[in-house]
């Protein structure tokens, strides 16, 4: 983490007789280094690098939160991947969580692009729609969930009054399996205030030099937007991207208040467990089965998983601006 | 600096005496107890647990310090006190815990004499019961009944077969409402399903024999009704906010808890509340709070005295208030059925047929993960209740390690 003195480089020492402490390298300087990053080292070590180290250490036993840990090994790993009595819906949480980040990201970035496009288009009051579309994500979870559940009502729900006018017959959306995912992902989508704020960042950002000369040469405005803005825009989409990818995969705060119904009924993960993302069935075996051992070597599961994912995307997907 | 000296040697003194002033002489004095409570859900529930602690601290001349913490953050904080050796005296226990926490060691067996067994229900006082031995005290019980819209149902059904009817000229007298809103297979339903095996006379589990009861045919019967239902009673009405009350569905499960909050908030709404339809003999499921004392307490003697306190018929009327539930002290609950009026009457009347939920370890994991999904796949017409149930039936008996 600390960066290495020049002296300790090979070509930085030609001439021992020059080797003059130079400011800003001296012992001295080392320790007001090191002071000054202590509070950001003590808090990772406190808490991140230790409880990620005794969540690893966790993992490999049979811990309940209460009585010692023993040792079983890879008993929980093999468990996890094979018993289907133990963990009867591992493998389901496992497609629910990829089937509800492949909608949820991709509908999540092109509403914020939309979005974003549309409050840099408005020239005035634009600070009143960028504050009315980003309340969503300051809003407290327990009333989104509350909120949603209401829009979502098979009787008296608006999202089905609105799809009525169209000649769409009544949905029962969050109680019919098939379409909870997309229910969810589309709250999601609601929420992308910060993607919003990101990607209107990265237009504000894209000179109007080459728009105009876009224009100039004739270029319309879906053609400035496809061959210009996107492309200009591909770092911003690159990074909104992986950290929604992640942000996805540990879905839990959405889907435990929209399915825990409240008064203490203890959360579910939704009908047939169609909602039931990794997390939570994570969250489950912590605290509700006393199973902290499986819990912990999920989420490692899930750590390995989100690195390679973020890794294959690093790998595979354009990152810099054409 | 002798004045200094001197001025500290009066502070001491003064310390010294004042100790001395309190002091009652008894074993108790100066100590204090932490315990842990649910919190209220209203401010007069807040004010009823005050009082009774500021009673126990002038009886005792001790301190009481009552933690409270919201129910549903309860059993994540206690499992985190307990695993960083942080453990109050004693607490609130959600009744599906005792069991585990009992095998464990977490929580002390109940002393001999602390409480008088014969006081309390027998439902409420079995869910304290691990291997025949008692390991906390019921403080407040609760159980479902059914509640119906005296318009659309005005006799309320009895039995299985009068509680399909009802809900069968419901609905064909209007499709756009249901007859009943069916529990549905999560964790909730789960729980309120076991009164209805034990009213065709099943049980779930035989914790003695170690056999699993629950694929047996009377859990198969209990299932086949809830299936039977949802012909007159479908998900599409069912599943809008509080069909019930909305007047949507004719006829309701849930427990004492909707009583006010219906009269709150729809006050036009006409309805009664009637004991659980059965089969053959009239019975409940059960909900509720036990309080234990848990091991590492230096307290546990004045533990088990405030406990003792809690538990008393005066108290226990006054706690369950506090939480919501009925008193789990038989006289107690006498009490409350002539204070709190008829719809609460029914409620307390089959406390007497409640039936405590197995005692073993794994059951929450049991009624979420095996239970629940089998319920639920039954009455989304995917298998038929006996497969489902004899299925869900072998996954139990697998976790347990039990052959029967």
């Amino acid at each position: 983490m600390a960066s290495p003195v020049p002296a300790a480089r090979p070509t930085a020492a030609p001439d021992p007789g020059r080797r003059r402490r130079r400011p800003g390298t001296g012992r001295r300087d080392h320790l007001v280094g090191w002071l000054l990053v202590t509070p950001a080292v003590v808090y990772f070590a406190v808490f991140l690098l230790y409880p990620a180290l005794s969540a690893l250490y966790y993992s490999f036993t049979d811990w309940d939160l209460r009585s010692e840990a023993n040792w079983v090994g890879l008993a929980n790993y093999a468990d996890l991947f094979t018993d289907d009595v133990k963990y009867p819906h591992f493998w389901k949480s496992v497609r629910v969580t990829l089937q509800y980040t492949l909608i949820a990201v991709p509908l999540t970035l092109g509403t914020a692009l939309a979005q974003a496009l549309l409050v840099n288009a408005v020239r005035r009051g634009s600070n009143v729609f960028r504050l009315l579309l980003f309340l969503p994500v300051v809003t407290a979870e327990a009333a989104v969930g509350a909120i949603w559940r209401w829009l979502y009502d098979p009787q008296y729900g608006l999202i089905n009054s609105v799809l009525g006018l169209f000649g769409v017959p009544p949905q029962n959306w969050l109680n019919t399996p098939e379409l909870v995912i997309p229910a969810l992902a589309f709250i999601a989508a609601w929420q992308c205030g910060i993607s919003m704020i990101i990607y209107l960042a990265g237009l504000k950002g894209i000179p109007a030099s080459i728009t105009e000369a876009a224009t100039i040469d004739g270029a319309g405005p879906v053609q400035r937007f496809r061959k210009v803005v996107f492309p200009m825009l591909r770092p911003t989409t690159f990074y909104l991207l992986v950290t929604g990818v992640i942000a996805a995969l540990q879905v839990f705060g959405l889907v435990y208040v929209i399915f825990s119904g409240g008064g203490g009924k203890g959360a579910a993960g939704g009908p047939e467990q169609s909602g039931l993302a990794y997390v939570l069935h994570l969250y489950l075996f912590a605290f509700r089965y006393d199973a902290m051992g499986a819990a912990c070597a999920m989420s490692f599961i899930l750590l390995v998983f989100i690195m390679i994912i973020t890794a294959v995307q690093f790998r595979f997907v354009k990152q810099e601006a054409a | 600096m002798v004045r200094r000296t001197r001025g500290a040697l009066v502070a001491a003194a003064m310390v010294a005496g004042l100790a001395a002033c309190g002091s009652g002489g008894a074993a108790e004095h100066g100590r204090t107890l932490t315990f842990w409570t649910f919190q209220p859900l209203t401010p007069q529930g807040g004010q009823i647990l005050e009082r009774l602690r500021t009673d126990f601290e002038k009886a005792n001349g001790v301190t009481v310090k009552l933690v409270q913490i919201p129910k549903d953050d309860y059993n994540t904080k206690l499992g985190t006190a307990i695993a960083s050796k942080n453990v109050p005296d004693g607490g609130y226990l959600d009744q599906p815990l005792v069991s585990r926490y009992a095998l464990d060691g977490t929580i002390l067996q109940v002393p001999a004499g602390t409480i008088d067994e014969k006081e309390f229900y027998a439902g409420g006082l079995e869910t304290n019961k691990v291997g025949g031995r008692l390991y906390g005290v019921p403080l407040d019980i609760t159980t479902v009944g059914l509640y119906y819209n005296k318009k659309l149902v005005p006799t309320p059904p009895r039995t299985w077969d009068e509680l399909k009817q009802a809900a069968e000229s419901v609905h064909r007298a209007d499709p756009k409402t249901a007859g009943i809103v069916v529990p549905k297979g999560d964790g909730y339903g789960a729980w309120m399903w076991p009164g209805f095996v034990a009213g065709a006379g099943g049980t779930l589990v035989d914790e003695k024999a170690k056999k699993v009861t629950f694929d047996e045919q009377p859990a198969v019967d209990a299932l086949q009704l809830w299936v039977d239902l949802l012909k007159s009673s479908p998900r599409s009405i069912t599943d809008a906010d509080k069909a019930f009350e909305n007047g949507l569905a004719a006829m309701t499960i849930s427990g004492p808890w909707d009583i006010s909050t219906i009269r709150d908030q729809f006050p036009d709404l006409d309805f009664g509340v009637a004991p659980l339809p059965y089969k053959n003999e009239p019975a409940s499921n059960i909900g509720g709070e036990n309080a234990v004392v848990f091991t590492g307490t230096k307290n546990a003697d004045l533990a088990w005295k405030w406990l003792k306190h809690l538990t008393a018929p005066d108290s226990s009327v006054a706690l369950a208030e506090a939480v919501g539930g009925y008193p789990a002290n038989i006289e107690g609950a006498g009490i409350a059925a002539a204070k709190m009026g008829p719809e609460h009457a029914v409620f307390i009347e089959a406390l007497k047929a409640t039936r405590a939920r197995p005692a073993v370890p794994q059951w929450i994991q049991i009624n979420d993960e095996i239970i629940a999904p089998a319920l639920e796949s039954a009455l989304t017409g995917k298998v038929a209740p006996r497969q489902a149930l004899s299925e869900a039936g072998a996954k139990a008996r697998t976790l347990l390690g039990w052959n029967g």
